[in-house]
């Protein structure tokens, strides 16, 4: 032995460092006690996320905690903790172990519960158990051990039996297939992640405002999308009830499909969701406003005319046309680049800007304001002026838009997991075995046996088929 | 509003008369007061059922929506699994404390204020129906009725829940009992079977809550994919969750391989209900979100 170990030694320490390091690595995550360390760790660390408000401004922070603390809390991100390196690598170890424990352990279970059977026994080891018995039943062996396997077929159990001569060996089990739950319960997991981690690298999320009556281009993709109509149904109450949008699909140029859609109704197209999220009055367009001439020595001005957007509208008695071509819903004006552009989405300080044409002829451009008509005139030189009075504003429907390819995989994953769940939870590995013995006139039954999990099922089975063995024939 | 009230006021009545009839089955052990309190848990569980029925033709859909509706489904589906247990089982002394905690629970469910029990319609984010199964019930009329994501997300949940809750009583049990039998001598514990058979109790009910607060999880997830275009967003509720699942987890890992039975196991099945408790109340109290009923 000792000239065996010497030989050994320099083939041990020949082995490539890798290879070693390959080994330690794998055996320190094919551990249970690693899986029971990530577990509660898991568990511990993510009430801190839970406490500590995630993604908050620094400032937040410092008023909460104070500057030690905070500084420890950037330090150690948890402040987005659930995204921080040492979060995820604490999952990533739960994925490996899962990993590593079912490559180590399903194959020799897959093969041990394929070759199970074991009829040639040491009839000692019955007594071994904890659930065992012995009885005598008043019949030859030969009947009994029918009566043995009657028993246990009843209780829908696979049986098989050996020997001969007043003396059998018999081995009876029942829902193997329930000791493979836990693996397919874990393969579950992976693919759940798997779909997780596939839909966050090929998937992407994105946003779209859509102005009814408008069209988008779908980013990364080739068709469009328009919305026809957006609207919101109330609750008798007057609570608000659905927010709805209905959409058309283009694609080719042609209009391929269309759908209401609502919050937790998407319209999918081509591996494409697009989910109801928000809505508004656009900012920056109208669909009518109300305009009315004004002559500058009166203070009333005349009867409002609708005009709708970019429609060229005749003011009735006078000789000018207006077009509307501009909205502002909270008007501000930037000196430094000479533009006009919205401070807010809300309607604070709404103003249009006009195309006011005299017999034909474009004259002015002016914007005008219903908060305060006539600060500037609408057109220089005239005694005439034109006055902003009111608008019908235009709906938009915020659309989330997302791609993701992982779904398909998440929903595989759900499905095996619920298999596994019944496997695991509800199909129990039961093993019993018997021996058969000739004693005089009657006949001595020994069985024992074990069962992986809920023994009092166990129990009462062993019980039942007992006392099925035992009845004697004339009931 | 009223008839789900009334339902309630008996229902809560019942609860307390369960819990007083198997004490006294537990203390004065006549198998008289152990049936008759295991037909009141009967009568309780039919009022409980009428609670949610009465609730959901007052608001209109499935009564999972609000604080209150889903503690009267938290009992109901505690009652139900106990029910069952004892059924199988026939350990009738363990209802003393199972109907305690429901008779808390009712207690809880009663004082909430009265903005938490008030019939709401569904918010949009949660107005969710089955297409499959609207199909499969218009012929009959009866598209309404139609289960979705909330409903079976919620549903499976309290199963969980009250799986957990079972198991939290049997742990309470086997913790006092284990302390007895290890003491010796003739104890106020004996109308409880040994303490290997509560631990295994307790673990056949963890058995049931697991898989179920999975389903109830993973189901969240889908419908929140399919809803609104993420699967986790690790709101406080989703982070509890899966605070709660992961301490079961480690119960499970723990027992079945490392044979953490007895003592151990009932501190982690004690802990794990304590998460359940923040899980619902706290984070419905404390932090804001879709998912909180109290705001």
């Amino acid at each position: 032995m000792p000239e065996n170990a010497k030989e050994a030694a320099p083939r041990a320490g020949g082995r490539a460092w890798w290879r070693v390091a390959g080994s330690k690595v794998w055996y320190f995550f094919n551990s249970l006690k690693l899986t029971l360390f990530v577990l509660i760790t898991l568990a511990i660390v993510s009430i801190f996320g839970t406490v500590v408000e995630q993604n908050a401004p620094v400032e937040d922070y410092l008023r909460s905690y104070g500057e030690g603390w905070t500084k420890a809390i950037l330090y150690l991100h948890v402040n987005d903790m659930y995204h921080s390196y040492w979060f995820t690598a604490l999952l990533a170890m739960l994925a490996l172990n899962i990993i590593v424990c079912t490559f180590e352990r399903f194959p020799p279970k897959w093969k041990g519960l394929l070759n199970h059977k074991s009829e040639k026994f040491d009839s000692k080891l019955i007594e071994k158990f904890t659930n065992h018995q012995t009885f005598s039943v008043a019949a030859s062996p030969d009947a009994v051990k029918e009566r043995v396997i009657a028993a246990f077929r009843k209780k829908r159990y696979g049986i098989i039996s050996s020997g001969g001569g007043g003396e059998w060996k018999l081995y009876a089990w029942r829902g193997r297939i329930g000791r493979l739950g836990s693996d397919v319960t874990h393969i579950s997991l992976l693919l759940i992640l798997l779909g997780a981690i596939v839909g966050s690298f090929k998937g992407y999320k994105d946003f779209r405002a859509i102005l009814v009556g408008e069209d988008v281009s779908v980013p990364n993709a080739e068709f469009k999308l328009r919305l026809d109509k957006f609207w919101i149904d109330y609750y008798d109450s007057g609570q608000i009830k659905q927010y709805n949008s209905l959409l058309t699909v283009m694609d080719n140029g042609k209009e391929v499909m269309q759908k209401q859609i609502w919050v937790n109704e998407p319209l999918y197209y081509k591996g494409i969701r697009f989910y109801q999220s928000s809505y508004g009055t656009a900012w920056n367009k109208v669909e009518e406003a109300q305009v009315a001439l004004k002559l500058k020595n009166r203070d009333n001005p005349g009867d409002p005319v609708t005009v709708k957007w970019e429609e060229l509208k005749a003011m009735p008695g006078s000789p000018y046309s207006v077009k509307l071509v501009n909205y502002s819903a909270d008007f501000a004006y930037d000196e430094k680049t000479n533009t006009v552009f919205s401070k807010s989405a809300e309607a604070n300080n709404p103003a249009v800007q006009l195309e006011i044409y005299n017999n034909g002829k474009l004259v002015a451009t002016p914007w005008l304001f219903i908060k305060y008509p006539g600060i500037f005139p609408a057109i220089p030189n005239s005694d005439t002026d034109i006055v902003f009075m009111g608008f019908k504003g235009i709906m938009y429907s915020g659309l989330s838009i997302n791609k993701d390819p992982g779904t398909n995989i998440v929903w595989a994953g759900t499905i095996v997991m619920g298999i596994g769940f019944i496997l695991a939870f509800f199909v129990y590995h039961r093993r019993v075995w018997i021996t058969v013995r000739n004693s005089g006139k009657s006949s001595e039954v020994k069985l024992g046996g074990m069962i992986n999990k809920n023994n009092f099922v166990f129990e009462k089975e062993l019980k039942d088929i007992v006392e099925a063995i035992s009845a004697s024939k004339g009931e | 509003m009223i008839l789900s009230l009334v339902f309630f006021t008996f229902s809560f009545a019942f609860y307390f008369i369960t819990t007083v009839l198997y004490l006294g089955h537990w203390i004065f052990k006549k198998k008289w007061l152990g049936q008759t309190a295991t037909a009141f848990a009967f009568v309780a569980l039919m009022s409980t059922t009428m609670v949610l029925i009465a609730r959901a033709g007052e608001s209109g859909h499935a009564p999972f929506s609000n604080l209150y509706e889903s503690m009267v489904l938290f009992i109901w589906a505690t009652n139900a699994g106990y029910l069952l247990m004892e059924f199988k089982h026939k350990f009738k002394a363990i209802g003393a404390v199972v109907m305690g905690i429901e008779s808390i629970a009712m207690l809880a469910a009663s004082m909430l204020p009265y903005r938490f029990k008030s019939v709401e319609p569904l918010n949009p984010a949660l107005q969710n129906k089955w297409h499959w199964m609207m199909d499969l019930l218009k012929p009959w009329g009866f598209e309404k009725y139609a289960i979705g994501w909330l409903d079976f997300h919620v549903f499976t949940t309290f199963v969980g829940y009250a799986g957990f809750a079972i198991s939290f009583g049997l742990s309470f049990i086997y913790l006092v009992k284990n302390w007895t039998e290890q003491r010796g001598g003739r104890s106020i514990m004996d109308a409880f079977p040994e303490a290997r058979t509560i631990d295994e109790l307790s673990y056949r009910a963890i058995a049931w809550g697991f898989p179920f607060l999975a389903v109830g999880i993973v189901s969240g997830a889908v419908w929140a994919n399919y809803a609104w275009g993420s699967y986790w967003s690790w709101d406080p509720k989703e982070t509890w969750s899966l605070i709660t699942w992961f301490i079961y987890a480690a119960y499970l890992h723990a027992r079945v391989t490392r044979g953490w039975r007895g003592r151990r196991a009932a501190y982690l099945s004690i802990a794990g209900f304590l998460a359940v408790i923040f899980l619902y109340w706290g984070v419905s109290f404390v932090l804001p979100g879709l998912h909180a009923y109290a705001s």
